[in-house]
């Protein structure tokens, strides 16, 4: 039995001479499919959903979904973007976009990778009769609703169109500069031919065109993937394979990583976070990261509208805020405090923001600026933070924050806990929540543009604070259209100063990306989605 | 006692359909709409709402829900999960596993707790007596998650005998050490309830007179002393396979063991109703199933006691 001497392998590597009196089954979370493969253990969660790029919005299936597809681009571990499958993406309006394939792309059945194979799967994912998870990406393109599904009972985007093998033309609703900087997202990844006679079995055994393909699922267990002999993109692995082993407590797989038996975890659980950075049994990785969180004031809220009484109360409580007390007390210094609606993670992201420092705590200020709102209008009653309970450290941070602001202020601001996400959610979603709460975001594309343009345009998908400010729905008009790299930026950096100005949402801080590995286990690098490129993991 | 069997197999009938209104009232009185919960912070449109709904007959109200629940689970079609699998093979999955462990958890609590329990009885008040109540008393206070924590920590991570999870290799070996942390309170118990019932037994009438008539101590300690002593044991141990397989939840949690505690928990977490609904099902046919095992164990161990 192969996966017995593959434990008693690790077992001797880490402890020597040990006598292995009991461990008669071994493990084969131990790993390599045969004598000298590389294969790398990853921790895994066992996927949400079938298989199919465009129904995978949760990070368990995202990792497989990643590794096994490649998209018309593939981003760096630093965010920036490079052309994979396609050979351009180009436009002179920024609205109509010539996609061109390289030629000699196939599946890993061997058919090859065409324009339909994007057409098709694009517009598969629109389909409402669908109901595909990740719908909501196809929005700028023509034809297609602001959640993005195709309109008017169509089976088909307006906005697509296939001119010849290795030739397609998109056509977007409003221009986007950075559409191709978008691409490399799980949701436009291609499908081969035979997943459209049947979805269902193409989600459980996907045929695909990444660096790996995907050997075997076996629910709840664990997912086997070895390299794709014919893939010639962008991320070449550095190992032979990848096996993620799927966990439901977080400590488990830190007890595994701190075994040896898991090479690699791309989380810490609570209970590790305060231990893990000095724990010598596994290596720690902690990075700067990109997912944010911030607290939404509605512009609905008494006494905080979009006038002068309500941009005073914000900049109050976000100057009440000491940020970099809790990042470190409460959070063990794995946040780190805002400095713009983004993180320093992105391409474009920019130091100064004209108003930045009204991120940074001052209990002076703060108080004299919710003074100068007093005299518009007095304030009564009590200012509520809505967060739902059942996310690790949300019941503490919240506390915290509350805490700080009347502290601060003197006035009355409580915690309002929601015991599950999809209470908490629906309030949020259905506009019945008469309080501030918590949100967050994580990038789809390393991009400035996606952490503000669908949250705080007038309008937008996810502007759960009815926020609308023409000065910067223009700002992010001239950033989508611009010609280049620089006035791009500079119509960012625009738009966030307005933002700094209104506070529709406070910005608190950035969770860090974390990741723990074995010892022995290189090639560690966290991207700009807080996950290690796998590819380059070796041991 | 045919009769008495099937009378007893009838009887889980209302029992199954009232557990699973139960459970269904509760999963539908739970806040939050799963759908939104499903997209995230994305938005749904009303179009894909419709059809998920739909899909998951979450558009009906909650007794018609119950009803074609109960319409499907009769031909054995317990629903689709979320992620497109059906129900009934997720329990044909999950369910062996976790029997695996709580059988290996079941010997192992009543092997060790009745000789245990045997001897500290025979015993009363000596040295092994008194080491085994203190034991018992321990096991019994610490949380059964620092008992798994601990010995995962010792065995798993230190000495390395066994791996500290489990994972997809369910094999006896494997299984071992999650199985010890799994019995060891009902091990406790098993210690307790067998100590006190011997020594009750120990100056019962006909255990005295079996040592008047000369029979030899070792056949009236095992025949009448252990026999007698078992029923108390036998009726926990049948109520405590429906607890252990329950309560592995956690144990299953610590070790990675992919058993259906591990299958309901996240299913509760995910608000995915026929999921829950179903394992909640079987568990309660188990239950039923064991206590009337116990029940007719009594016949075998006490002659005194006869199904008509």
């Amino acid at each position: 039995m192969q996966t017995k001497r593959t434990f008693k392998y690790v077992a001797a590597l880490s402890v020597g001479a040990l006598a292995l009196t009991a461990c008669g089954g071994g493990d084969d979370n131990g790993g390599d499919t045969a004598d000298g493969e590389m294969v790398i253990n990853a921790h895994g969660i066992e996927p949400q959903n079938p298989l199919v790029p465009t129904n995978t919005n949760e990070v368990g299936g995202g990792h497989i979904v990643d590794a096994i597809f490649a998209g018309l681009v593939s981003y760096n571990t630093d965010g920036s973007t490079e052309m994979e499958v396609a050979e351009s993406i180009e436009s002179e309006d920024n609205v109509t976009w010539t996609v061109t394939l390289n030629d000699g792309w196939t599946f890993s059945d061997d058919s090859p990778v065409t324009a339909n194979s994007f057409v098709d799967a694009w517009n598969y994912g629109a389909d409402p009769d669908n109901a595909q998870l990740s719908a909501y990406f196809f929005n700028a393109i023509e034809g297609a609703n602001e959640e993005g599904n195709i309109e008017d009972g169509s089976d088909t985007l307006s906005g697509l169109e296939v001119i010849d093998d290795l030739t397609f033309e998109v056509t977007l609703k409003e221009p986007a500069a950075d559409f191709p900087d978008r691409l490399g997202y799980s949701a436009y990844f291609p499908l081969p031919e035979v997943a459209f006679e049947d979805m269902e079995a193409f989600g459980e055994q996907p045929i695909s065109n990444g660096p790996y393909v995907l050997d075997e699922w076996n629910h709840d267990v664990d997912a086997k993937l070895s390299t794709n002999p014919d893939y010639e993109g962008n991320r070449t692995p550095e190992n032979d394979g990848l096996t993620f082993t799927f966990y439901t407590d977080p400590d488990a797989g830190y007890t595994d990583v701190q075994s040896g038996v898991l090479d690699i975890m791309d989380q810490v659980p609570p209970s590790a976070i305060e231990t893990f950075q000095d724990d010598e049994n596994i290596e720690a990785h902690t990075e700067d990261g990109s997912v944010n969180a911030t607290v939404t004031i509605p512009s609905s809220l008494d006494h905080f509208g979009e006038d002068e009484e309500g941009q005073l109360r914000r900049a109050a409580v976000s100057k009440a805020i000491d940020r970099e007390s809790i990042t470190s007390t409460i959070f063990d210094g794995t946040r780190t405090p805002s400095t713009d609606f983004s993180s320093p993670l992105m391409p474009d992201y920019s130091e100064d923001i004209p108003g930045a420092d009204v991120l940074e705590f001052d209990a002076e200020e703060a108080q004299d600026l919710w003074a100068q709102a007093e005299e518009i209008a007095p304030f009564e009653g009590t200012l509520e933070l809505s967060y739902n309970s059942d996310g690790a450290g949300n019941k503490e941070w919240v506390e915290a924050v509350t805490n700080q602001i009347r502290e601060n202020l003197e006035i009355e601001v409580e915690p309002n806990p929601f015991a599950t996400f999809a209470e908490f959610r629906e309030l949020i979603t259905n506009r019945e929540i008469d309080t501030a709460f918590r949100t967050g975001w994580q990038p789809d594309y390393p991009s400035v543009y996606n952490y503000i343009a669908p949250v705080f345009g007038s309008g937008a998908g996810a502007n759960d604070g009815d926020y609308s400010n023409e000065d910067f729905d223009a700002a992010l008009v001239s950033a989508a259209s611009a010609d280049d790299e620089e006035t791009r930026t500079e119509a960012l950096t625009e738009a966030q100063a307005i933002l700094m100005e209104d506070l529709p949402a406070i910005p608190l801080w950035n969770q860090d990306a974390l990741a723990i590995a074995a010892q022995g286990v290189e090639g560690v690098q966290l991207n700009w989605q807080n996950q290690p490129e796998y590819h380059l993991v070796t041991k | 006692m045919w009769r008495y069997i099937v009378r007893r197999l009838l009887q889980t009938i209302p029992v199954i359909l009232g557990a699973t209104l139960l459970i269904y009232a509760l999963v539908f009185l739970q806040p939050g709409d799963p759908i939104v919960a499903l997209f995230g912070e994305k938005p749904v449109s009303d179009a894909v709402r419709a059809e998920l709904e739909a899909q998951y007959n979450l558009d009906q109200p909650f007794l018609i829900q119950w009803l074609l629940f109960l319409k499907g689970a009769l031909v054995g079609d317990f629903g689709v999960s979320y992620s497109g699998q059906p129900v009934s093979e997720l329990i044909g999955r999950t369910l062996p596993v976790t029997f695996q462990l709580a059988f290996m958890a079941m010997i192992i609590e009543a092997i060790l707790g009745v000789i245990a329990g045997f001897y500290a009885g025979m015993r009363r008040g000596k040295i092994f007596d008194s080491t085994m109540l203190v034991v018992s008393l321990i096991v019994i206070a610490i949380p059964i998650f620092v008992l798994g924590f601990g010995l995962q920590l010792i065995f798993g991570v230190q000495l390395q005998w066994v791996p500290p999870t489990v994972g997809s290799n369910t094999s006896f070996t494997n299984l071992i050490l999650p199985a010890v942390v799994l019995g060891l309170v009902s091990f406790a118990y098993v210690l307790r309830l067998t100590r006190t019932s011997v020594i009750e037994n120990l100056t019962a009438d006909h255990v005295r007179t079996a040592r008047a008539h000369g029979v030899s101590d070792g056949l009236v300690n095992r025949r009448h002393v252990l026999r007698n002593s078992l029923i108390p044991v036998v009726t926990f141990l049948g109520a405590d396979l429906g607890t252990l397989m329950a309560g592995a939840v956690v144990t299953e949690g610590i070790f990675n063991i992919n058993g259906i505690g591990n299958l309901a928990y996240q299913a509760i977490l995910r608000g995915e109703n026929p999921t829950v609904v179903s394992v909640v099902t079987v568990m309660v046919l188990i239950y039923v199933v064991a206590s009337l095992l116990v029940d007719l164990l009594y016949a075998a161990l006490d002659p005194r006691i006869r199904y008509a």
